[in-house]
């Protein structure tokens, strides 16, 4: 519980520290320091690792690579993370060998980690041995004057999780495919909304909020369940915050976008890079127009488009530096002066790039 | 009388197609027009003024290195049989000398890019402690600028007078010699290019098509449609040495991530020290997705420039071929290094296959540096 | 002798009946025609799809649709085109099938095979409507 604060935000900030050099050095960032209780801090971001079981003791070699890597590089950052974050989709199909496989190579962090719930840890035994292995599905806890709250936000109707399907295995199949029409909406559903309000009501509002989903609390495009179906209530949750961060997974892509006070921030995808909906000819959605796309994957590099981030906090504002492997590192953070998040480098149209002209 | 024929004709090869390809006589087969940077344009006289300064031992602390110590052109510009170089007093460091064949169309020279041209390339071994080993560039300074031969060279080909003479115009016309080595025509260009379907034998046939699909090696080693530089010129992490350091790859990469290294200072730790050595690129611009990766080199002459890697510590193509079937490991079932570059996995080619792929490079050594016609095995 | 002349007499019968039917019917199709039609495509489109989805495709149990949901990102308008990955300019199904053997660790389909060409047909359907741009990287 972060303390009553009425400091003015108008203070002259002095920068200390090193600068981020594009392409360099992702684990630093622009640290600023405060003489009030809110320290900037930075942690580390891993997600959507989709560890796939073949049979027997064989994985898909291609996504472990992919956690394996993020893992190892975690441990390399200088200086290091407060705690590291793992966003969601741990396992492909929910699996007890998916998910001890990956907690076993998640176990390689030499930090504390929290941890999120996806759809595809969680359709298989509606989340049972996820949290034998991570604790509660959903949560909260404060760090530094930020209060941080995780949210399963990949519920869906209750006939469709426990009357539609005749096993759970095909429960999770059907849940599995992005572009299933079978699926069904995502949500964070009423039971957490009321814990939200509960959690939410001892937090003052000038308390920089940070809300950890794996799906995106927002409307985007619903063929592919990029799709939380009552968005609008949880942001009206988070709408009298001052500063009010959300930060998902699932989408395997650099997305950002500011709704009202909300700014909202994707993390990539360890496994493998997803299209854009607006790569799909047929798809009828709200694109959050001020994304700058990521480079278009070349799939010999199996790592391309894939990669983990860090996250700054800063003035309770979030800044992620994504780690891409074969690219660019991009930064995207809360700009203060558009007051919505933006990609440091390529913003402005006249500085992208081809790779991100591609799609 | 029909051995000293052979040689004389390959000496006179090899010193004929050089420059001839320099003077416009359009690029050498399968390749594009060599680079020429706008500040260093292509004459006989600055060619010839960079080979002698390619070849003057004086330029190194025991008077008895020049870039030809480690840069043989007998040997395809290379130190074969050495793993790793011996400048003066035979002290080694930790890499393997590339070839200067074709390192034009590089755009970055050594095996961690260190150096963004031929030109600044060359600066860096005279003042390196286990090459040349000269404090500064100094002594080459006062020799170029006093012996008359350099002198005169110096005033014809930069119109300077020789005591005015830098690093700059050295370096210039070494990499203006370097632009001369560039050699295509090999029996894979033949084949690919001009249709010539005798240029290659039915084994090397399949050795090309493992290249294209099953081996993946064109990703990386890149063949196009009108043109083969063999090279994307990129950095990847294969798996060679850094897979015995894994252990160590934290205390290395902090060392780097702490420090901040002027790229000469990389140039010395690099070479100075084998563990070092192993983070490749990492050292040079210090971001994860180069941990352990070296560039990749071209495969245009590789038949004669064993052995292999960036520590040399791949005696053989075929055992090279072996290592990538095992995905990046040179012992199959050893643990790949964490940080395996994302093109790099088990291959399952058969042993028949591994020696199409070996018979297949075998084919892209240049006609003008091939053994004359009777001293060549004829594989099937 | 009139048995030979009936014989001929009905053959050209039959033949100028026969002539006749082949004669209205030969340069219209019919509206019901262009409906069958399009159900033998869909049907092919709908193996493409079945295909697409399929974790048996390749070796490893990954489908394309986990990369490429709805065939999205696969760009069938641009081709042939030169593809990096293969050195040379190529048509959609040799892509196709440097998928089959690398992310899915399989093995290629014969160019000709019914699964490439419903896979191509579902690919197809999918980016139905967007502009051709062969050679476009």
């Amino acid at each position: 519980m972060s303390s009553r604060s009425t400091i003015s935000r108008r203070r002259f900030l002095k920068a200390a520290g090193m600068a981020a050099g594009a392409g360099l050095l992702p684990v630093s960032s622009v640290r600023l320091s405060f003489a009030d209780e809110k320290k900037d801090f930075t942690f580390a971001y891993i997600s959507d690792a989709h560890i796939q079981h073949i049979r027997g003791t064989k994985f898909v070699r291609n996504w472990d690579r992919g956690l394996i890597r993020a893992v190892a590089e975690t441990n390399l950052m200088v200086p290091e993370p407060d705690f590291v974050m793992f966003g969601g989709d741990l396992a492909q199909l929910g699996t007890k060998p998916e998910l001890d496989h990956g907690a076993e190579m998640l176990s390689k962090l030499k930090h504390k980690t929290y941890c999120v719930m996806g759809e595809h840890d969680y359709y298989l035994d509606l989340g049972e041995h996820w949290s034998k292995l991570f604790g509660p599905q959903y949560y909260s806890f404060d760090h530094k004057g930020v209060h941080f709250v995780v949210l399963n936000s990949i519920l869906t109707f209750d006939e469709w999780t426990h009357e539609r399907w005749p096993s759970a295995e095909q429960r999770m199949l059907e849940m599995a495919g992005l572009d299933n029409p079978n699926g069904s909406p995502f949500m964070v559903g009423e039971k957490q909304r009321d814990w939200l309000k509960q959690d939410l009501a001892a937090v003052p509002t000038t308390t920089p909020v940070v809300v950890f989903s794996h799906s995106p609390i927002q409307k985007i495009y619903k063929g592919w369940n990029f799709w939380t179906e009552d968005a609008e209530e949880v942001q009206a949750l988070l709408k009298p915050y001052a500063s009010a961060t959300v930060l998902y997974g699932h989408v395997h892509q650099i997305q950002y976008s500011q709704i009202g006070n909300i700014a909202f921030q994707s993390v990539m995808a360890t496994a493998w890079p997803w299209p854009y909906p607006e790569s799909y000819a047929h798809a009828e959605m709200d694109w959050p127009v001020m994304t700058v796309p990521m480079n278009r994957a070349d799939p010999f590099f199996e790592r391309d488009a894939t990669g983990w981030q860090t996250v700054d906090l800063m003035k309770g504002r979030t800044g992620l530096n994504y780690t891409l492997y074969n690219n660019t590192a991009r930064t995207v953070k809360f700009c203060t002066k558009t007051g919505r998040p933006r990609d440091v480098s390529y913003q402005d149209e006249s500085a992208r790039i081809p790779p991100q002209m591609h799609y | 009388m029909k051995n000293v024929l052979a040689v004389a004709f390959l000496i006179l090869g090899m010193l004929a197609t050089g420059p001839l390809a320099a003077a416009g006589d359009g690029p050498p087969l399968g390749l594009p027009p060599v680079p020429i940077p706008d500040d260093n344009p292509m004459t006989p006289e600055k060619i010839a003024l960079g080979d002698k300064l390619f070849h003057d031992t004086r330029f190194s602390t025991t008077g008895e290195v020049s870039c030809a110590t480690c840069h043989e052109k007998e040997k395809a510009f290379t130190d074969s049989p050495l793993k790793t170089s011996e400048g003066i007093d035979k002290l080694t460091g930790t890499r393997n000398a590339p070839t200067v064949l074709n390192a034009a169309y590089m755009t970055s020279q050594f095996w961690d890019g260190r150096s963004p041209s031929l030109e600044d390339q060359a600066l860096h071994p005279f003042t390196n402690p286990v090459e040349m080993g000269l404090k500064n560039h100094q002594p080459i300074l006062d020799i170029v600028r006093s012996d008359p031969e350099y002198v005169a060279a110096f005033e014809q080909v930069f119109g300077i007078e020789g005591r005015e003479a830098t690093m700059d115009e050295v370096t210039k016309a070494i990499a203006a010699f370097e632009r001369t080595q560039v050699y295509g025509n090999s029996p894979f260009d033949r084949y690919y290019y001009l249709n010539d379907t005798r240029a290659l034998t039915e084994q090397q046939v399949r050795g090309l098509d493992i290249f294209i699909n099953q081996g993946r090696c064109v990703s990386c080693h890149v063949i196009e449609q009108t043109q083969a530089l063999f090279t994307d010129n990129r950095f990847h992490n294969i798996g060679v040495g850094i897979n015995d350091i894994q252990g160590d790859i934290p205390e290395l990469a902090h060392a780097f991530l702490e420090a901040d290294y002027t790229l000469e200072e990389v140039d010395v730790q690099v070479l100075g020290d084998a563990r070092t050595s192993e983070l490749g690129r990492f050292a040079v611009v210090r971001a994860f997705n180069d941990i352990g990766a070296f560039k990749t080199p071209t495969l245009r002459n590789i038949d004669l420039t064993a052995p292999y890697m960036h520590d040399g510590s791949i005696a053989t193509l075929r055992e090279v071929v072996e290592h990538y079937n095992n995905g990046g490991v040179t012992n199959e079932g050893d643990p790949v290094n964490d940080f395996l570059g994302g093109g790099i996995r088990p291959l399952d080619l058969s042993e028949e296959q591994i020696d199409d792929l070996v018979a297949f490079m075998e084919a892209l050594t240049s006609d003008e540096l091939q053994p004359p016609a009777g001293n060549q095995e004829v594989t099937q | 002798m009139w048995k030979k002349y009936a014989g001929i007499a009905v053959v050209v019968v039959i033949l100028t009946v026969a002539a006749a039917s082949v004669w209205v019917h030969t340069d219209e199709f019919t509206g019901e025609d262009l409906q069958r039609w399009d159900k033998e495509y869909q049907s092919v489109v709908a193996y493409g799809r079945e295909l697409w989805v399929s974790a048996e495709l390749g070796n490893n149990g990954v489908s394309c649709a986990q990369c490429h949901p709805n065939g999205a990102n696969t760009h069938p308008e641009t081709y042939p085109k030169f593809q990096q990955q293969l050195g040379k300019v190529v048509a959609l199904r040799d892509m196709i099938n440097w998928c089959l053997r690398n992310p899915l660790e399989g093995d290629p389909l014969e160019l000709d095979s019914a699964e490439m060409i419903a896979i191509e047909a579902y690919l197809m359907t999918e980016r139905k409507g967007v502009a051709i741009a062969p050679g476009k990287h």
